[in-house]
């Protein structure tokens, strides 16, 4: 049985019209014209417990309202929507003992607390018992290395300590699922890649279901094999990266370096793309040419101290599908041919 | 565990929480002390110029007054301005996230502040004291005010949630809160008894709700009201506790079916 599921899942914002202008501010006042928008329209998909999926998509997609279902805190205009067997917002609070929470842009910690009383207080909360608390803030404390500032009031925390502390309020009462929305944002290399480790383990050996809601591709590519694409309300992919990888990065660069200075590099099969000293970048259809014969044609032209090639980065694919939409290759085969 | 432990612990961190600010708690006696030496001298001037009422003398008054200006110390905190905050900021959001009920998660983060502030009236009353001679009722008076201004904290609790959850629908509520705050400590009878207001006018204000927040256990406490009407006055703000229970309890299931949170 999937841990979450949804069945064309909506959510319709009314919201009240308004004109311009003074006297449209007035008209507002009175008048009751309502704009609808749709956030989410008819969002279907379904997790197995212990999955760690991406749930990618533009700004304004439906990302956040569609958490919101998930949580419980918004009601759904339509559609069917279960965690963990329950319907989040018919049982709020039920769910809640399911489900932890970080939101990068906003702490659940007690500002002017020292972080440890913070935790005292989710213990009341989700009444963990004495010995799983002990446990649990030990092995946090531990993966998290939140010895030093334990005792730290939260408002002297740095913005990766206090994540820390996040991430260990989270779950310390053992959710089955953690939904996580931009946990590594304007953290540093450092502390993105402890919070990713943290979350990697949490996932192989608590076996928490995580979905990752963010901008940050590198988290996504770096933790989850599954991402869920969402684009104006709708999923417009789901499934894993790699087979995202495959339909849209039909090309790689290949990195070459001269040994010689060459005033123009031309190749057959490949698109030359910039050129930085004496290292230029070829652009190559992976269809049209195979990376071997594309070597092989560069370095019986060019005398060749180095090459290597680059892979698509998940982010630049997704810059793709936001810009053009998505389109499945495995769908009725585009004809350009019958363009005249 | 007791499904009341994570309220007690509410209570007791926003206890402690209250104590971080020192400074704060310093100009909250300081404030106080120099109201109550204010007021004792505004009602000695006025009641020499002007003729008073009948049922209140001087010394009534001035006690009425300092009593108030106590009551004021913890009547004002208000636990449920976080409300109107976490709705404008979003942070409601990671509260509802929570399995605990708000409303009473509210009420017991305002009951810490309170308790705090509670402690503050004893450094209080005893600076007052050096200014202004308080009277001290009989322990039944005293007992039957206990009781009538629990019940009043109790109504200016809902009170105070009613105002602030209208962030829901409004997400700016500054200006209502004002209103309201001024017109129930004036119509309450936090700034003058209500027997200053005239004819049907006094009529009309004692018999608004605002009345069993300050006024009633205030009238208990001077002895304005004889002990045979006390289970009448207090019966009544039963009825309004009553009254704003249901009413704080509707709007909240309304408000919880249309949160919109901010920035999200």
């Amino acid at each position: 049985m999937p841990i979450i599921e949804t069945r064309d899942l909506r959510k319709v914002f009314r919201s009240v019209k308004r004109t311009p202008g003074a006297l449209g501010a007035l008209r507002t006042l009175f008048s009751r014209e309502y704009v609808e928008r749709a956030a989410v329209e008819g969002v279907t998909m379904s997790l197995e417990a212990g999955e760690l999926v991406g749930y990618i998509g533009p700004n304004g997609a439906g990302k956040s309202t569609t958490i919101k279902m998930l949580t419980g805190i918004l009601v759904p205009t339509a559609g069917y929507v279960s965690v963990a067997g329950l319907v989040p917002y018919q049982e709020r609070k039920r769910n809640a003992r399911n489900i932890g929470v970080v939101f990068g842009q906003r702490s659940q910690l007690y500002w002017d607390l020292p972080l440890i009383e913070s935790f005292e207080l989710l213990r009341a909360i989700y009444a963990i018992p004495a010995e799983r608390y002990k446990k649990n803030l030990a092995d946090f404390t531990e993966l998290l290395e939140m010895g030093d500032f334990r005792n730290t009031p939260v408002r002297q925390l740095s913005l990766g300590q206090r994540m820390r502390g996040d991430f260990a309020a989270a779950m310390l009462h053992d959710p089955r699922i953690v939904f996580l929305d931009e946990p590594t944002i304007g953290l540093d290399v450092v502390a993105k890649e402890s919070i990713r480790t943290f979350i990697a383990r949490a996932n192989a050996e608590r076996g928490t279901t995580f979905i990752l809601t963010t901008h940050d591709l590198a988290d996504v590519e770096r933790l989850c094999r599954r991402i869920v694409l969402i684009d104006q309300g709708r999923v417009i992919y789901d499934g894993a990266i790699e087979r995202i990888k495959d339909q849209y990065g039909t090309h790689r660069t290949l990195v070459v370096e001269f040994s010689e200075d060459y005033p123009v590099v031309a190749v057959e099969g490949a698109e030359f793309e910039s050129r930085v000293g004496n290292v230029a970048r070829l652009r190559f259809d992976r269809r049209a040419i195979s990376a071997d014969q594309l070597i092989r044609r560069v370095t019986e032209a060019y005398c060749v101290s180095d090459v290597s090639i680059e892979e698509p980065e998940l982010e630049t694919i997704i810059r793709q599908i936001y810009v053009e939409g998505y389109t499945d290759p495995n769908a009725a085969p585009a004809a350009p041919a019958a363009v005249p | 565990m007791n499904p009341v432990t994570p309220y007690i612990e509410f209570a007791r961190k926003a206890f402690a929480r209250e104590g971080t600010y020192r400074l704060e708690v310093f100009t909250n006696v300081g404030s106080l002390v120099l109201r109550v030496y204010l007021l004792r001298c505004l009602w000695t001037a006025l009641y020499a110029q002007n003729a008073a009422p009948p049922n209140i003398p001087l010394h009534a008054m001035i006690t009425y007054a300092t009593v108030a200006l106590l009551m004021s110390l913890i009547l004002e905190v208000d636990g449920t301005r976080a409300i109107r905050e976490k709705v404008r900021e979003g942070g409601i959001a990671t509260d509802l996230m929570k399995p605990i009920s708000l409303p009473l998660y509210w009420f017991s983060d305002g009951f810490g502040q309170t308790a705090f502030h509670a402690m503050l009236v004893v450094p209080a009353l005893a600076l007052a004291l050096l200014l202004v001679h308080v009277d001290v009722p009989s322990p039944a008076v005293l007992a039957a005010f206990a009781v009538s201004f629990a019940v009043g904290y109790g109504v200016n609790f809902f009170l105070n949630f009613l105002m602030n959850v209208v962030a829901f629908w409004t997400l700016e509520t500054f200006a209502i809160q004002l209103m309201i705050r001024w017109a129930s400590d004036l119509l309450g009878g936090q700034i003058v008894p209500l027997d200053f207001f005239p004819g049907f006018l006094g009529t009309i204000v004692e018999n608004l709700p605002f009345a069993a927040i300050y006024s009633t256990p205030l009238r208990i406490y001077i002895g304005e009201l004889p002990p045979a009407a006390w289970l009448g006055a207090i019966a009544a703000q039963f009825l309004w506790l009553g009254v704003f229970a249901v009413l704080s309890a509707t709007v909240w299931r309304l408000a919880q079916r249309r949160v919109v949170v901010q920035g999200g």
